[in-house]
């Protein structure tokens, strides 16, 4: 069985094309490609911008990954798109794409929760079979264990998201957002080595990101840290070694950097360890962006190597946004039997994770 | 994959003869049965191992305050005259391991019963297994009998909240404050009923329902209760308004 | 009567404690005065046992001051005072002497020596204790003490003001169970102090 796979609910344009042989066989990844759109340093982006860039690539790209499969139209036997949840119109402008696509080629369409695409695309690429998933994004914060068909959100952010968190002191610092503010931020965060003292917020399994975004930010202003020129300056100082020597000295942008990530990280790790002692598992699976922080996945590996577990993670092709998850969960709900009617095919930006009935496990 | 080895004993534990037996492996602490002070009464000891996962200097500050915090809630307790087992001897920078930092302790009085979570947990597989073969009437009486449990662990948690660390035998003792949060506000009590409330509903899809039953309990006896539960539903909303955008 | 050595569990078998409980002490101002003139041969904790209110009281503070003296954090001199700072529960430590340290009224005393180094044996003990204590040696055990303590003074000085008394109750029992909470309140204070 085919299935495209198209997913755009945030800066991510994304198609995938999977292949599950009708003998059983393993999954195939036959086609996954994607577009990104960035702003310039400083700045977020904007929903109607995000809408434009993807409406300008999705045909593009649906064109490519065919190409790319080398299979037809005729081969294909469902679309598969994001439902949500997301930003609204990026979501919209891919739906869109999606029921034209169903309606000209007479193609089913099954609408797929995001975040259910990011856990079974995880589960494929890495074998994990019942983990204790982390889902961490610009957009998501959860710990998440499957149980009695739905996958149960333990906990999650009672505010904004760990990688809106990032991205928003990205911003602040002047951080690119090429390829992606997070990245940035773990690279500059290489060269800190000053913990500074930040709000650490864990209620529970539920954490908290906003007030030490206020926190770090706050710093950075102090420190005469934020904007364009003190970027520069800053990193001359960070390069030319006059801050290295000094345990006390006044913090870099990369000290904040490296404190922001130690401070969020050891939460979300401490909120999945609580989780896995709760259900029983060993079993840890990390997937949205954030979930390719290498120092995050350092961390996580400790806590579950300490518990007598393991960490799975997958690298930038499947944890960043992409098609190929949306995909991959879509034709397991399609083998059920699921279909995403015409009239039900309105996206939604709130769409939990545990709204989802997930027949296709056990 | 690797057995689980639980990490070296704090000083002075690792003089003590014999070893201390590990029980529980909880997220954050150990749980130990030994001795107490005077070698012919048993003692419960908790274990805050460092995490070595996090930073020290946060590992260190995080770790102290929590086993502060649970050992002053144990005291504050006792002066009340509730019934929590009592706080025995404590370190919040117990020293071990290679970086001679080696967590935090707490050791308490020994309470014998089961834990609430267990006799739960052990009902449910019965039922599993027993249920299509009770009449209405036998199955009726079996949920009644869960339901007064959980009934009065509402109760029993009604002034010092602390999820699932309860023990049973007969009546109920609050044993482990490790997530209690000390706190008369109505958000914080709150929160820690929802983090019950999920944690029943994400281990004991079955027992979902009685969560009601305990919140009856709280209800009962705690004169808070109105307001603490009126709060849980906002807490409740949060998590499903909130726009998952961030 | 004899010294008691206890072997404090969880505390390793090298650093044994050596305990006397004595009544009637006659000599009680020679005593301190060689406290306060830091004679060597004199370095015991000495605790006025009106302030203790049954052993194990004594002995949780006992094993906080010996677990501190070997993670090397003392706090006072050495590990004699931190026994008598050990029974207080604010850090400071000229008032932990002022209350519970020995004062030339006591009459009821509790004398504690660790064996921080071999030379340092029950019998070295027994025989200094012997010819320098003037006093009759009773037992170590919480019936002795409930006769000794002065259960006002300790709730005053532990701030428990708050709690029921014992002995003010005609029911046994329930005199227990009172007298069994203010002794748990005392230990939580003895290991929170300082936190």
């Amino acid at each position: 069985m085919l299935a495209i796979g198209m997913e755009g609910s945030a800066n991510k344009v994304g198609i995938g094309i999977m292949l599950h042989p009708k003998d059983g066989g393993a999954p195939k990844v036959l086609a996954n490609v994607r577009h990104t759109y960035i702003s310039p340093p400083g700045e977020g982006f904007l929903p109607k911008d995000v809408a434009r860039h993807h409406r300008a690539w999705v045909v593009k790209l649906v064109k490519q990954a065919l190409r790319e499969a080398k299979v037809s139209v005729a081969d294909v036997d469902c679309i598969c798109f994001t439902k949500g949840p997301g930003m609204g119109a990026p979501l919209q402008s891919i739906a869109i794409a999606a029921r034209m696509m169903s309606l000209l080629w007479k193609k089913p369409l099954i609408g797929v929760n995001h975040c259910v695409g990011h856990i079974e695309m995880g589960r494929l690429i890495t074998g994990a079979d019942n983990p204790v998933v982390l889902y961490v994004s610009g957009g998501n914060t959860q710990v998440i264990a499957y149980s009695a068909k739905r996958y149960r959100i333990f906990g999650e952010t009672l505010d904004i998201a760990v990688g809106n968190c990032l991205d928003r002191f990205a911003r602040t610092l002047h951080i690119p957002n090429d390829p992606f503010p997070g990245y940035n931020i773990e690279q500059l965060a290489k060269k800190g080595f000053r913990l500074v003292d930040l709000p650490y917020v864990v209620k529970g399994m539920d954490c908290s990101f906003s007030g030490i975004l206020a926190a770090v930010d706050g710093l950075a202003v102090s420190l005469g840290l934020s904007g364009e020129e003190q970027a520069k300056a800053d990193d001359e100082r960070i390069n030319s070694g006059e801050a290295d020597r000094d345990p006390d000295a006044r913090p870099t942008r990369a000290d904040l950097c490296f404190s922001l990530q130690e401070t969020v990280y050891a939460m979300l790790v401490e909120i999945t360890e609580r989780a896995m002692a709760h259900v029983g598992s060993k079993q840890v699976l990390i997937v949205g962006g954030v979930g390719s922080n290498e120092r995050l996945q350092e961390m996580m590996g400790t806590m579950a190597r300490d518990r007598g577990g393991s960490v799975f993670a997958t690298d930038e092709r499947y944890c960043i946004d992409n098609g190929i998850m949306i995909a991959q969960a879509g034709l397991e709900a399609f083998k059920t039997g699921f279909q995403t009617p015409l009239s039900e095919s309105a996206c939604t930006q709130r769409f939990r994770t545990d709204e989802v009935f997930v027949d296709w496990r056990d | 994959m690797a057995d689980y080895k639980p990490p070296p004993l704090p000083s002075p534990f690792s003089f003590t003869q014999p070893a201390p037996t590990l029980l529980t492996q909880g997220a954050e602490a150990h749980l130990y049965k030994t001795v107490s002070l005077d070698p012919s009464i048993p003692a419960a000891l908790k274990i805050r191992p460092s995490k070595p996962y996090r930073h020290p200097i946060l590992d260190r500050k995080l770790t102290r305050q929590r086993i502060v915090q649970e050992a002053r809630c144990l005291v504050k307790l006792i002066r009340e005259g509730v019934k929590v087992p009592a706080l025995l001897a404590l370190d919040w920078e117990g020293q071990g391991g290679d970086s001679g930092w080696g967590g935090a302790w707490l050791l308490m009085e020994w309470i014998e019963g089961p834990v609430v979570r267990v006799v739960l947990e052990q009902w449910e597989a019965w039922m599993k297994q027993n249920s299509s073969s009770l009449d209405e009437a036998q199955r009726a009486r079996e949920e009644d009998r869960v339901r007064d449990l959980l009934n009065r662990m509402g109760a029993a948690g009604a002034e010092m909240w602390t999820p699932m660390g309860l023990l049973w035998r007969g009546e109920i003792v609050i044993i482990d404050l490790g997530l209690a949060s000390q706190s008369t506000q109505d958000e914080d009590r709150a929160v820690d009923l929802y983090v019950l409330e999920r944690a029943i509903g994400s281990t004991h899809p079955r027992s979902e329902a009685l969560f009601d039953a305990l919140l009856q309990g709280y209800r009962e006896s705690y004169k808070g209760a109105t307001s603490t539960l009126k709060r849980l539903e906002d807490v409740r909303m949060r998590g499903r308004k909130r726009s998952m955008l961030g | 009567m004899a010294l008691e050595t206890v072997a404090l569990p969880h505390l390793p078998a090298s650093l044994p404690v050596h305990v006397a409980l004595y009544r009637n002490v006659e000599n009680s101002v020679f005593l301190r005065q060689q406290l306060l003139a830091g004679n060597a041969d004199f370095e015991y904790a000495l605790i006025d046992a009106s302030m203790i209110l049954s052993r194990q009281h004594a002995i949780t503070a006992i094993f906080r001051a010996v677990n501190d003296y070997l993670n090397n954090r003392l706090k006072s001199r050495n590990v004699h005072s931190e026994i008598v700072f050990a029974f207080n529960p604010t850090n400071n430590i000229a008032d932990s002497f002022r209350k519970f340290g020995i004062s030339d009224a006591t009459k009821d005393l509790l004398i504690v020596k660790v064996s921080t180094s071999p030379e340092i044996s029950h019998d070295s003990i027994a025989a200094h204790l012997k010819d320098s204590v003037q006093g009759t040696l009773v037992a170590f055990d919480s019936e002795t003490l409930s006769q000794i303590s002065d259960v006002s003074k300790i709730k005053k000085q532990y701030k428990l003001g708050a709690l029921p008394s014992p002995g003010a109750q005609a029911n046994g029992a329930q005199d227990d169970s009172i007298k069994r909470q203010l002794e748990l309140s005392l230990l939580g204070a003895i290991a929170l102090r300082g936190s």
